[in-house]
């Protein structure tokens, strides 16, 4: 009897101390629609001057179409997206004289100039802070998803980005807006995803259907295969 | 009330409860940092640096003298994992563990980071600029011979700058020290067959007979030799290779052998000359000069059985070509010129000359050619700074202060010298003792070029040295960079086309294109090709070994008798991790268990089961390890590896500075060592040391990965359970 009462109280406390635990690394609350934070970047980046589309009756207030991967141009050689290199946004807008003065292209020239006060040295990285992050013991890898969707599929690249990142080409500085959680990555991969050839498609160098069933194939019905559903492909 | 007792199991379970309700919070998205972390990227990338994907280079291991060459993973600028590069003939494409923990070496938070100038006890950080104006009005005034340069074994244009560094004061006070090394074997090689190194081919003989050489472990090349171990093992012509290992402690060779023979310690050369009279094959002068040494006189002086003996006589005859090997056991002591030239002479009667040991092919550039360290120049240095001869001294890769004997008094000798400059990593035994302390840049972030000892392909090769990433601090220098900088000092004219040692190495290889096997190649191309091989091969001349069987000037003493007050032979072991403990900073070797004993982190006294049970001993007594030269304290670990009449301590840990994975683990066996030479070379004989043993009263728990012998082993039975004392391990496995 006393033994139990004992046990609880151990349990209770530690019960207490692991949830204040938990509140202490809680970095970030979801709200209701799952958005991130916002988060404040050293500039404010305006995704849908570059990416979003083109606004016909007010061309100031459109985008430019730029394809994602023009920028994030790791995406599909890497596991990782990667943040452009200075050098490609100093590469463009040293030759956009029209907006070379407004505050935010001054602040970016800064970190490749110098800064007036000096403190910012020549040359220096921005530092951009990460707005989608995921847990040490989860491996993304980017390279796969876009050779799947992008150039096996030929799915539009804002779609492919799109399903993990939402609709950024509407946003400014990016925001979360999806949960990235396990939940939300099985939901995909128990889907039936359209595959475009029998046998699979080189991905790297392997065959798609590498370690997986390869999908009975029906003339009468599309041939689907499910995303990996191996503990392993992403705790590695 | 409650009792506030907790039962062990419950609190265990609860334990595991809380652990999953962290676990449980560590889930979802709290461990995540949205919006917390930083991303940097880039300022300019090149096309091949991509995040998350890595890029290799090939380099040289810096981390002994056997130099096989690396291969480095980089990914976002810095250096993750080293392998091996397969364009090597030394170690073609595989590294060992010692190697592998290069990058700790690197990383080690421990790095001298800043120039610094003795100030009373401190060190204060000055700049560069002001320790190089140091260096040249130190100079001022002082004749060549009274500066002296202490380093390692050299070789390359480090070495090349370092002689003209040296040749412009006309200083011919250069001593290349090498706590461990097998001088006395080379002395041995170059009088037998005419060169110090020559090639050995195990992979070609039938049967090894190796004379305490570990081979395996840490002898010469282990890398290489470990390879042509693994082609010996298969065989040639389907006859698997027979490894018999004769030595007093069981080294990690030993470990691997078919047949371990003890000897009893320094009667290695004895059982050599008793196995060429037992062979019945000499003549002339060596058939009279072995023609005492009948099996029961050899039997009686070594230990190991006539049976044995004519085992070992029946397999030499049966298995030719054989190969013999002198190792640091046998050279070890005062006769070990005796030693390893009668344990050559067994090489040259079996006829292997010509067929197992082989002439290497050698470097065309001299200058190049390495500089061999040992202990005799330890000896000299040591003997002239007693006599006052230096105002300046320079040391370079060496720590003798923590491996020379303490009998030899190099420390006290040391601090005569008026002004003393150390090129460091760490702040070692010896860069405390220095004036000035010169922060070198680690191996893989600094350029050089080397040429092996021990050339193992049919072509020689240099080796190039170069940068896997940027310099992780921005205060140490390269040596090369700092000896062009002291040239500059110098000779400003004859070095003025070289803004840094990289423009100097580049020049010196461009301008040797075409004996490089660049004839005709583009400057850039070629250097480029270079830089990524890793490797310069080339033709180089064979030296071809001298035939001659002879006995002359061979005498060996009998054997030793026992000391009364000292009746335990210390043989201080070399582990194939620490090795001479310039690298026991490094915490991946220290905490990887030894071979044979599975220890980690600490010293201990390898004891034969029956001696310790003589003096009441059991495993973790700490027992006080006592010869005329000081004593250690350490615990006893028993062991039926090793000759009832010796003991075996560690070499490399029981440091006093370097750093916090060295300070403070372990004991250091080099300080109570006697200050015996060999005769002939005036090497240290590091196995002459006698000691007694005794306990202290202390007991602790050994911390080792081994089991119990004989545990439970999945009810396989895989190995019976023997008490210690019983097992035999001179019977064929
Ligand atoms: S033997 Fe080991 S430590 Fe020595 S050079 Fe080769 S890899 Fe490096």
């Amino acid at each position: 009897m006393h033994r139990f009462l004992r046990l609880s109280i151990l349990l209770v406390s530690l019960f207490a101390a692991s949830s204040y635990a938990a509140d202490a690394t809680q970095a970030v609350k979801m709200t209701e629609d799952s958005l991130g934070p916002l988060v404040e970047q050293p500039i404010e980046f305006p995704h849908f001057r570059h990416a979003g589309d083109v606004n016909k009756e007010h061309p100031e207030k459109g985008g430019m179409q730029i394809n994602c991967m023009y920028c994030h141009t790791f995406a599909r050689r890497s596991a990782v997206a990667g943040i452009p290199p200075l050098q490609k946004c100093i590469g463009c807008h040293q030759s956009i004289e029209s907006v070379r003065e407004t505050p935010r292209i001054k602040k970016l020239f800064e970190y490749w100039e110098g800064s007036k006060d000096g403190k910012i040295a020549a040359k220096s990285p921005i530092p951009w802070k990460k707005v989608h992050d995921l847990p040490d013991f989860v491996r993304f890898n980017h390279e796969r998803h876009i050779k799947r969707f992008v150039f096996q599929q030929n799915r539009p690249v804002q779609e492919a980005c799109g399903y993990c990142h939402g609709d950024v080409k509407t946003m400014t500085v990016a925001r979360r807006s999806k949960t990235l959680s396990m939940g939300f990555c099985v939901d995909c991969h128990k889907k039936d995803h359209l595959v475009s050839a029998e046998g699979g498609t080189a991905i790297g160098n392997q065959a798609y259907w590498y370690g997986f069933k390869k999908p009975v194939v029906n003339a009468s019905m599309p041939l689907t295969a499910k995303g990996p559903n191996d503990c392993w492909q992403c705790h590695k | 009330m409650i009792d506030s007792s907790f039962d062990r199991r419950d609190f265990l379970k609860v334990l595991g409860w809380g652990g999953a309700a962290v676990a449980l919070s560590g889930c979802g998205n709290t461990s995540v940092e949205d919006g917390k972390e930083t991303v940097v990227s880039y300022v300019e990338a090149t096309d091949f640096m991509i995040p998350s994907i890595g890029v290799y280079y090939n380099s040289t291991c810096a981390q002994c003298d056997a130099g096989c060459s690396i291969n480095g993973r980089v990914r976002e600028g810095r250096v993750l994992k080293l392998e091996g590069n397969p364009a090597s003939a030394i170690n073609r494409g595989k590294l060992c563990g010692l190697g592998q923990a290069g990058v700790q070496h690197h990383y080690n938070p421990d790095r001298v980071r800043e120039p610094l100038l003795r100030n009373g006890e401190k060190g204060e950080t000055i700049t560069w600029e002001k320790a190089y104006a140091l260096i040249a009005e130190k100079l001022q005034g002082v004749s060549g011979e009274e500066i002296a340069f202490l380093t390692g074994a050299m070789s390359g244009h480090t070495k090349v700058l370092l002689e003209n560094y040296l040749a412009s004061f006309g200083c011919k006070n250069h001593f290349a020290y090498e706590a461990i090394a097998p001088g006395v074997v080379r002395a041995a090689n170059k009088k037998a067959y005419g060169v110090a190194m020559p090639r050995y081919n195990i992979n070609k003989a039938k049967l090894v007979l190796s004379f305490g050489a570990d081979f395996l472990g840490n002898w010469v090349s282990p890398v290489h030799f470990s390879q042509q171990y693994g082609q010996f093992r298969k065989g040639v012509n389907g006859q698997r290779g027979v490894l018999v290992q004769v030595e007093s402690k069981m080294t990690l060779t030993g470990a691997n052998a078919d047949r371990w023979l003890v000897v009893r310690p320094g009667t290695e050369g004895i059982l050599a000359l008793g196995l060429i009279n037992a062979l019945g094959a000499a003549s002339g002068d060596v058939a009279a000069e072995v023609k005492d040494y009948d099996k029961a006189r050899v039997s009686k002086d070594t230990g190991v059985s006539v049976e044995q003996i004519d085992k070992l006589v029946a397999l030499l005859k049966s298995h030719t070509p054989s190969l013999v090997l002198a190792g640091s056991a046998a050279e070890g002591y005062a006769h070990g010129s005796q030693n390893a030239a009668a344990i050559n002479l067994l090489n040259q009667v079996l006829g292997n000359v010509g067929k197992t040991v082989v002439g290497a092919a050698s470097v065309p550039f001299p200058q190049m050619a390495p500089i061999l360290g040992n202990t005799a120049a330890l000896a000299s240095v040591s003997d002239a700074l007693d006599a006052g001869k230096y105002k300046v001294m320079f040391s370079c890769g060496v720590n003798p202060v923590f491996s020379a004997p303490t009998a030899m008094k190099f420390k006290e000798h040391f601090a005569k010298v008026g002004f003393k400059v150390a090129f460091a990593h760490y702040l070692d035994e010896t860069a405390l003792q220095a004036d000035l302390v010169l922060p070198l840049d680690s191996a893989l972030e600094d350029w050089g070029t080397s040429v092996p000892e021990y050339m193992a392909g049919d072509d020689a090769q240099i080796n190039i040295q170069q940068p896997l990433m940027e310099r992780l601090h921005a205060n140490t220098r390269g040596f090369g960079d700092i000896l062009l900088a002291l040239l500059k000092q110098r000779n400003p004219e004859s070095y003025k086309n070289y803004p840094d040692y990289y423009a100097y190495l580049r020049g010196a290889v461009l301008q040797n294109k075409n004996a490089l096997g660049g004839e005709g190649a583009d400057d850039d191309e070629f250097w480029n090709a270079s830089l990524s091989n890793g490797i310069l091969k080339l033709a180089g001349p064979v030296a071809g070994l001298s035939g001659g069987v002879s006995a002359g000037g061979l005498s060996l003493p009998n054997a030793p008798v026992a000391d009364a007050q000292y009746p335990l032979h210390l043989i201080p072991s070399v582990n194939a991790n620490l090795r001479d403990g310039r690298n026991a900073n490094q915490p991946w070797l220290q905490e990887s268990p030894d071979p044979l004993t599975t220890i980690v982190w600490d010293s201990w006294v390898e004891i034969h089961p029956k001696k310790a049970a003589e003096l009441g001993i059991v495993e973790g007594d700490i027992v006080e390890v006592a010869g005329k030269n000081g004593s250690i304290k350490a615990q006893a670990y028993l062991f039926p590896g090793i000759h009832p009449d010796a003991i075996s301590v560690p070499l490399g840990r029981g440091h006093d500075a370097m750093g916090r994975y060295a300070k403070g683990f372990g004991v250091n066996p080099f300080h109570i060592l006697d200050a015996i030479f060999d005769k002939e070379t005036g090497e240290l004989a590091m196995h002459e040391t006698r000691v007694k043993v005794s306990k202290t009263g202390q007991r602790v728990i050994v911390v080792k990965d081994e089991g119990a012998a004989g545990g439970k082993q999945m009810g396989k039975k895989i190995a019976v359970r023997t008490s210690t004392d019983k097992v035999d391990l001179s019977k064929e496995v």
